[in-house]
């Protein structure tokens, strides 16, 4: 047994994070976990099953599968939900293109990131979830500084920025009409740098691609996107050999890696602090599309 | 004893066009907290609207609809380091029309930046604000005469806003101000000290945060019930009570009370996510399991049975109230409290605050955005105290169940018996 100690800005988080996530399992009826086997989401995963110990959790993990992530991933993920023996949802892209819910895009800057949408809201509705804990944090991105702990979404899964509830001190307004939801975001206040000390000091376990590894890789506005056959290529666009890592997980089609022989979290830790690039624009090809992309993306029930 | 929490919080209030935003913006482009890609974004969009130079409110201002209006709607969150401790700053919009938006960003803030244009002087809603402040128990506001250069850095100017804003607070008990003349845009006492103010020898903006006091943690210790975790253990089933630590500390063997109910019992086991423990303090989350297997349930409090909170049905209090629809009473709407939600009535409205006069008038309406005193009757016994004593027991938030909307913020400032 350990006396008093000194807190950290981490133990602040880490229970402000385990206090939203208990509440959001006591007022909702179905909430659910979004788990990419990205970082972020690896963390939130964490800090659930500590929140509900020795008790298992009681709410599913889902993942929108676009069928174009890194094996390494979904590889991790299915390890992930066996290890920790909970219970996982995979929704897959590839189902709502068979179904002709969507369209598969074609051409040079064909993705399924925005195909997601559709997959994660049919699932929604499928499962009738009433809550979706994302990993989403406020330093990400300007649209994300905006969001509430309990952001609210109508039954088309719109947000509104323009008429956030209010949330004052740690209060939360639950209250749902039918078809309505929350995205619920317990990492809201996380910088990246937290993220990974977190990590650190949990000892846990994250997808290879996280660390330096050699690829191959081609160049594309500025960003190494990986040489693989659901991207094509201009003419010009060479594939060489580099050893790099990713600094965020998501489909392959617009997650750019960084040049980088940072091996261990430690390293990555001090590559993280000196970067003069922000985690988004290190590797999200998405964003670049116009300034407000994000918000116009999650306005339309992106995560 | 309760230690230090290593996190702060901070939002930048004040009229719209007072230059929050750039302020924000500018300090932590000046502290070194934007990445260079984040400075070229911000850079490429003030090209965009034909900007000279680089407009830093662009970079909290991260909706469509505000940059395009270049106006804040609600409130961004930055976290920002500081000697050592996180903060996080809060830019909260000026406009009145979002005032609840500016109380989400000032419940619970340790201080507040309050801007001020130099030229206009203080407006009703820099009152408002200010007001807020003092009802929500922010400490210290940091007055900034903000566009001091476009006054000439007139000494005298300055002097004047500074002594109304102090005026405006002493008569609303407000919280402590620390006036400093600043030009946000240039740069002026922002993070250093400016030539052009040689007759200003306080602080500057960075100053003043570096120097906050930590943030206040009341010592009577009171855990709401979050949730129970069940589990079954080999010979005999656990039952841990999961909550977080509002205030104060607990041990291993303390005497405890579970309110409304009144069972008493002792703390067996203190379990921190994982790690076990022989005390634990706020803001932690934690599990408890008792000596006893008392019936307790979301929505009770654990105290220690030695200072106890109060059970009642019916409080004194201030509101801010956030609905385009106006209050009158009696009205009855639903109280989320602590972990518990129950209906209320709230059955006398006895005055409201006068923007102008800084004084408490009769009123039998309150319209969004007014402050006021009223008195509620819950359904059920709330487990309360006033938010002078305790901030998490004596802030309530009001919804109306007809349409879900959150319509105020409430602060305890009197518990009453029946």
């Amino acid at each position: 047994m350990t006396m008093l100690t000194e807190m950290t800005t981490l133990d602040v988080l880490e229970a402000e994070a385990v206090h939203v996530i208990r509440e959001c399992a006591a007022e909702c009826e179905r909430p659910v976990l979004l788990f990419s086997g990205g970082k972020d989401s690896i963390v939130l995963a964490h800090l659930a099953i500590k929140a509900f110990a020795p008790a298992g959790l009681p709410f599913p993990l889902m993942h929108v599968d676009t069928g174009h992530n890194f094996p390494e991933v979904i590889e991790y993920r299915d390890r992930f939900a066996t290890d920790v023996d909970e219970r996982l949802i995979v929704a897959k892209v590839q189902d709502s293109i068979d179904q002709g819910r969507v369209q598969d895009e074609t051409g040079l800057h064909a993705s399924r990131n925005r195909l997601q949408t559709t997959t994660l809201l049919d699932a929604i509705a499928e499962h009738r979830f009433d809550a979706c804990f994302g990993g989403a944090r406020r330093d990400e991105e300007r649209s994300r500084a905006k969001e509430r702990f309990f952001s609210h979404r109508d039954a088309f899964g719109q947000w509104d920025p323009r008429n956030q509830r209010p949330e004052p001190w740690t209060i939360y307004n639950t209250k749902l009409r039918n078809g309505e939801h929350f995205r619920v975001f317990p990492l809201s206040n996380w910088t990246e740098i937290d993220i990974w000390s977190y990590i650190e000091r949990e000892g846990l376990e994250l997808p290879s691609i996280y660390f330096a590894h050699e690829r191959e890789v081609f160049l594309r506005a500025g960003m190494l996107l990986a040489a693989v056959e659901e991207i094509e290529r201009l003419p010009h666009e060479k594939v060489f050999t580099e050893t790099v890592r990713f600094r965020t997980v998501g489909d392959m089609t617009c997650t750019g890696s960084i040049a980088s022989t940072a091996a261990t979290v430690a390293a990555v830790i001090e590559e993280t602090r000196n970067s003069d690039v922000s985690e988004r624009g290190a590797s999200r090809a998405d964003d670049k599309t116009s300034e407000a992309a994000m918000e116009d993306r999650k306005r339309n029930g992106y995560f | 004893m309760p230690v230090e929490t290593p996190k702060l919080h901070v939002v930048a209030v004040g009229s719209v066009d007072d230059g929050k935003s750039t302020l924000i913006g500018r300090l932590l482009y000046e502290t070194g907290h934007l990445r260079g890609d984040e400075i070229e974004a911000v850079e490429e969009a003030s090209r965009k609207r034909g900007r000279k130079g680089i407009d830093l409110a662009l970079l909290t201002d991260g909706l469509r609809a505000e940059r395009e209006q270049g106006i804040t709607i609600d409130v961004a969150y930055r976290s920002f380091d500081a000697n050592g401790r996180r903060i996080l700053l809060g830019d909260a919009p000026g406009h009145v029309q979002y005032t609840r938006n500016m109380v989400t960003a000032a419940a619970g803030a340790d201080a507040a930046i309050l801007l001020v244009d130099a030229k206009n002087g203080t407006t009703a809603q820099t009152r408002r604000h200010l007001a807020i402040c003092g009802m929500l128990g922010v400490r210290d506001v940091i007055a900034c005469v903000n566009k001091i250069d476009l006054v000439d850095y007139d000494e005298a100017r300055f002097i004047e806003i500074a002594d109304e804003l102090v005026a405006s607070a002493a008569q609303i008990d407000g919280p402590r101000i620390t006036a400093i003349p600043l030009s946000a845009l240039n740069g002026v006492n922002l993070t250093e000290h400016s030539p052009e103010t040689p007759w200003y020898d306080g602080p500057t903006v960075l100053e003043v945060l570096h120097d906050l006091d930590p943030p206040v943690i009341e010592t009577a210790f009171r855990m709401p019930v979050q949730w129970v975790i069940r589990h079954d253990e080999g010979t005999h089933d656990i039952r841990g009570l999961a909550g977080r630590i509002d205030s104060g500390a607990v041990t291993v063997g303390d005497e405890i009370v579970a309110l409304p109910s009144g069972a008493t019992s002792r703390i067996a086991r203190i379990d921190v996510l994982g790690d076990e423990r022989e005390s634990a303090s706020a803001p932690l989350s934690v599990t408890l399991h008792l000596e006893d297997d008392i019936d307790v349930s979301r929505g009770d409090v654990i105290a220690l049975a030695a200072e106890p909170p109060l059970v009642a049905t019916r409080i004194r209090a201030t509101v801010a109230w956030l609905d385009e629809q106006p209050l009158t009473i009696p009205a009855r709407l639903e109280a989320r409290q602590s972990t518990r939600t129950v209906p209320v009535i709230v059955e006398e409205l006895h005055e409201r605050l006068e923007l102008d006069t800084m004084e408490h008038v009769p009123t039998d309406v309150l319209e969004a955005n007014d402050l006021g005193v009223v008195s509620i009757l819950a359904a059920q016994p709330l487990v309360l105290e006033t938010y002078a004593d305790n901030r998490a027991l004596g802030s309530l938030m009001l919804i109306d169940p007809a349409t879900n909307r959150s319509v105020a913020a409430v602060m305890v400032s009197n518990v009453l018996a029946g």
